[in-house]
């Protein structure tokens, strides 16, 4: 999958991106109506994404980041022996985002200040598993957290040569009629950010 | 359209749309603490705003290199890059890339720019399908509606209204549920996304060293838009570039917290050149770069950069914050602005990207009381803008003839001035109606509902000089010339003999130089400032020749005109721009001053139990003068009062120099906010410290709450010297 940066640790300076401004960026999404689950390893996430296919009774998922990531791999595995149809190649996911149920990606970094996480969609599939399903799902490294917008920027403007990138922060939302907040109008009315403690998990992937 | 319009309907109008004032209301009295909350957890919302402010003056102080660097950088990476001078220029360009691409249907997200060149009239009658995709624009669009606000563009409509707008564009009962009217509106919107050809696009930001835009929107329809078509064309003013990466930060700290109250919007994304877009040509799922268009536009920006006061508007970032707590717009709503950008901002954008006519239609919809300058993020002065703009007007095309009559002949002239004054004292009908009235100072004007006008003194302050200058003093410590400004000559003298004798009780000794003439400000707020010269130059000779240490004001208006107005006024010339100089560093004001000679002498005992008294900051007091602390320490440590704040206590009361009078049907349901504040204080008595808003809360309480008295801080601080 193209990225705007293939391996974005080198733009980590450890004085802007460790975990210490975890506690506000998980006060400011949870404000943002993201929904946060903090997990030990990638195994306790493909449980937890099981859950929620089984409650929701999803049928259809797409998935981006198993080239880059041995985890999210193997979450992807372990959802191949439910009974639904996963798609992870770009052309198929591009067939189904019109009818799939959720979406799963990754994020490279979180945001204390805004409760955003930083996200390189440079590639075609990894902006519509986003946008397309009522339910996005990313992958976040629990320990890459930066203070503010001003730090986020100072981290982005090392690799930012050219591309499609941002940040998401919570799920799509509107109060254009009665400045009545609905969600979920455009893009997903969920927004999971999945927290994987890879300290926990013995290391980076 | 300019031409034909009646200003004076459509505001009334509006003023009896109960929707939309119900809406704005409740949204005005929610915004500034929801604003504040969404800054608590950063240092100093200053900071932010000073760094946004220098990052966009410098910038727009090599704007041709920053948009050279920009281009390049695009077409580097592979995008196109049309530089456009005006709408025709966009439109002719767009239907070219249609024709080239084959295009048929379009999906756009949020581009005020393209609403300011009128862009989707113009592309239906070409034939093309286009599509608004943010929620409230589409339902505008579907109504044939403009928007009313830049960030809440439907906020003057209420959900039962939505509901028929859906209605009719789907050919389907719509309920008036709003999860219901969103879900259909995402199943329907989301096939237009899924067929369109081409994205159009605004921008928030572009950045010069790499070529980026930045788009920020709640609903996602911008990431959809610049995802899902083959081609995106992006439209972006050159206001909108920044220098570095980094400089975008600076942006986004501030635009979704003014705009929206939100720390960050739910999506912010940047594009940068052309990314690979998936679709089916002939069956077959192919992937391919997308065709990127940047149309960089001028359409009058480019002479803004030039011109040394209008080269602010390039510190805009579109917030629509001058807005929210604009207390006009908070009443008449944002159509009545005319063109695409409402409000203070609005105004100006109009006058310079569309037509002066259109602006000298709406000018005067700015009361002047600062408060979207309180909380501006890149700290334009709005205000002070728009009276650049109404001088650069007059000067073109001259004043129309009553009003040119009542200044140059009148107000320019001391001695007939001020007979017609003494006149009105006697009759109060020669002059009470037909045009002339609104154009002088405000106690001309005629009985209005729900406000009484006050009646001139019989006996003006400059007839009562020779008694008040008796108790001066024999050895004083100072000596003071009062420059009382007509109000308080003709209406409120007796405020006039309080500044006397506070003064005088402090070893003071206090002159009256009796050529001083009004100070020049209806003349400047009509943007007539050759006659304000001639004024200025009056008083500035007559107090020169008073030799004294201070020159005093107890009206904050007339001071702000001598101390900031005057040396603007001479800046090009130098004899004149030294004494100004000179005489407006005595400039003081009455409560600041006395306060600090209080405190001096140690004056300040803080009582308990006193009467309760509420204080109304007048908004060049607060916001002009930066003076709110010392009338309330006067209020409560030297008068003994206890005071009790109001609600919105530094609100503009409506009177806001003429335009009290020419729109007293705004400024009525104002005054009515006020009083209703004042009320609920439970206080007797409501301090002031400006005799123009004295004026306007003696009438409203007049008729409204007659056991509510208004009194001048110096009135209330006389009667607790024995």
């Amino acid at each position: 999958m193209e990225k705007v940066c293939k391996d974005w640790s080198i733009a980590f300076d450890p004085e802007l991106v460790n975990p210490n401004y975890w506690n506000e960026f998980e006060e400011n999404a949870k404000a943002a109506s993201a929904e946060i689950w903090q997990v030990n390893s990638y195994a306790e996430a493909a449980e937890a994404i099981t859950t929620l296919i089984q409650t929701t009774k999803a049928q259809k998922v797409i998935a981006v980041g198993n080239e880059e990531s041995i985890g999210l791999a193997s979450v992807y595995d372990s959802l191949k022996s439910l009974d639904i149809n996963l798609y992870t190649n770009k052309f198929a996911i591009a067939e189904n985002a019109p009818t799939a149920d959720i979406g799963i990606s990754t994020a490279e970094f979180a945001v204390g200040e805004t409760g955003s996480v930083c996200v390189d969609s440079y590639s075609y599939e990894s902006r519509i598993v986003g946008m397309l399903p009522p339910i996005h799902i990313v992958f976040l490294d629990r320990s890459c957290t930066v203070e503010n917008m001003t730090t986020a920027f100072k981290v982005i403007s090392r690799v930012f040569n050219k591309g499609y990138m941002g940040f998401i922060t919570g799920p799509s939302r509107t109060a254009d009629i009665e400045r009545v907040l609905s969600l979920g109008v455009h893009g997903p009315s969920r927004f999971i950010i999945i927290a994987v403690d890879e300290a926990a998990n013995g290391g980076k992937n | 359209m300019a031409n034909t319009r009646n200003i004076k309907k459509e505001i009334n109008n509006k003023l009896h749309d109960s929707i939309m004032r119900n809406a704005l209301s409740r949204f005005a009295a929610q915004y500034p603490a929801a604003r504040l909350k969404s800054y608590a957890n950063v240092d100093s919302i200053d900071d932010l705003r000073n760094s946004l402010r220098d990052m966009k003056q410098s910038t727009v102080a090599h704007i041709e290199e920053v948009a050279d660097e920009f281009e390049s950088s695009l077409k580097e990476r592979g995008a196109e890059v049309f530089r456009a001078k005006d709408g025709d220029a966009v439109k002719d360009y767009l239907l070219k890339i249609c024709k080239e691409n084959n295009v048929h249907r379009i999906v756009k997200s949020k581009s005020m720019a393209s609403e300011e060149i009128k862009l989707n009239s113009f592309l239906e009658e070409n034939g093309l399908h286009v599509r608004e995709t943010d929620l409230g624009e589409w339902m505008l669009s579907v109504a044939g509606q403009r928007p009313s606000h830049m960030v809440m563009p439907a906020i003057h409509l209420n959900k039962e209204q939505c509901a028929k707008f859906f209605s009719q564009e789907l050919h389907e009962d719509i309920p008036n549920d709003i999860p219901f009217m969103i879900q259909t509106a995402r199943r329907v919107m989301r096939d237009e996304f899924l067929q369109a050809d081409l994205g159009l696009t605004g921008a928030n930001f572009g950045i010069a060293e790499n070529g980026a835009i930045g788009l920020v929107t709640n609903e996602g329809n911008a990431r959809l838009t610049t995802t899902l078509p083959r081609i995106h064309v992006i439209l972006i003013g050159y206001e909108k570039l920044v220098p570095k990466i980094e400089d975008a930060a600076k942006i986004l700290r501030l635009l979704p917290r003014n705009g929206t109250c939100q720390r960050m919007t739910s999506y912010m994304t940047m594009v940068d050149g052309p990314t690979p877009v998936i679709h089916k040509v002939n069956d077959q799922w192919i992937e391919e770069d997308r065709k990127v268009y940047v149309i960089l536009l001028d359409n009058g920006r480019l002479k803004a950069a030039h011109d040394p006061k209008f080269k602010e508007i390039y510190q805009c970032i579109r917030c629509a914050s001058c807005l929210n707590v604009c207390p006009i717009w908070t009443l008449v709503g944002g159509h009545v602005y005319g063109h695409i950008y409402s409000g203070g901002i609005g105004a100006i954008l109009t006058g310079l990207l569309n037509s002066m006519e259109d602006f000298s239609k709406i000018n005067e919809l700015c009361i002047g009381c600062r408060k979207c300058m309180s909380i501006c993020p890149g700290k334009i002065h709005i205000p002070d803008l728009i009276d650049e703009l109404r001088a650069r007007n007059v000067k073109e095309k001259g004043l129309p003839l009553p009003v040119k009559v009542v200044f140059q002949d009148i107000l320019a002239n001391r001695k007939i001035f001020h007979s017609l004054l003494r006149l009105a004292s006697i009759g109060q009908k020669p002059v009470q109606n037909g045009n002339v009235i609104r154009h002088l100072p405000l106690f001309f004007a005629k009985l209005t509902e729900g406000r009484s006008l006050p009646a001139i003194a019989v006996e003006p302050l400059r007839d009562r000089i020779k008694e008040l200058t008796k108790n001066n003093p024999s050895s004083p410590t100072k000596r003071v010339a009062f420059f009382s400004g007509c109000n308080i000559d003709f209406v409120f003298p007796e405020t006039g003999a309080s500044v006397f004798k506070v003064l005088q009780n402090l070893n003071m000794e206090v002159i009256f130089p009796e050529e001083q003439t009004c100070c020049g400000k209806p003349i400047l707020g009509m943007g007539d400032r050759e006659t304000a010269k001639k004024v200025a130059k009056q008083n500035i000779e007559t107090f020169e020749k008073a030799h004294a240490d201070v020159i005093l004001f107890a009206c904050p208006t007339c001071a702000e005109t001598w101390h900031k107005t005057y040396p603007e006024l001479f800046a090009d010339d130098p004899e004149w721009s030294t004494r100004v100089q000179v005489i407006s560093s005595k400039v003081r004001e009455f409560t600041s001053f006395v306060a600090e000679a209080y405190e001096e002498q140690h004056r300040f005992i803080a009582v308990s139990n006193g009467k309760k008294i509420t204080y109304h900051d007048s908004c060049h007091m607060k916001r002009g003068l930066g003076i709110y602390k010392q009338p309330r320490k006067l209020l409560q440590d030297a008068a003994g009062y206890t005071l009790t704040e109001m609600n919105n206590c530094d609100k503009c009361c409506g009177m806001a120099g003429a335009f009290g009078i020419k729109f007293s049907e705004i400024s009525k349901p104002i005054l009515a906010e006020k009083i209703l504040s004042i009320k609920e204080t439970g206080a007797d008595t409501v301090a002031v410290a400006c005799p123009a808003c004295m004026m306007q809360l003696q009438g409203g309480l007049d008729q409204q709450a007659p056991e509510i008295k208004v009194r001048h801080v110096a009135d209330v601080i006389a009667e607790s010297i024995l």
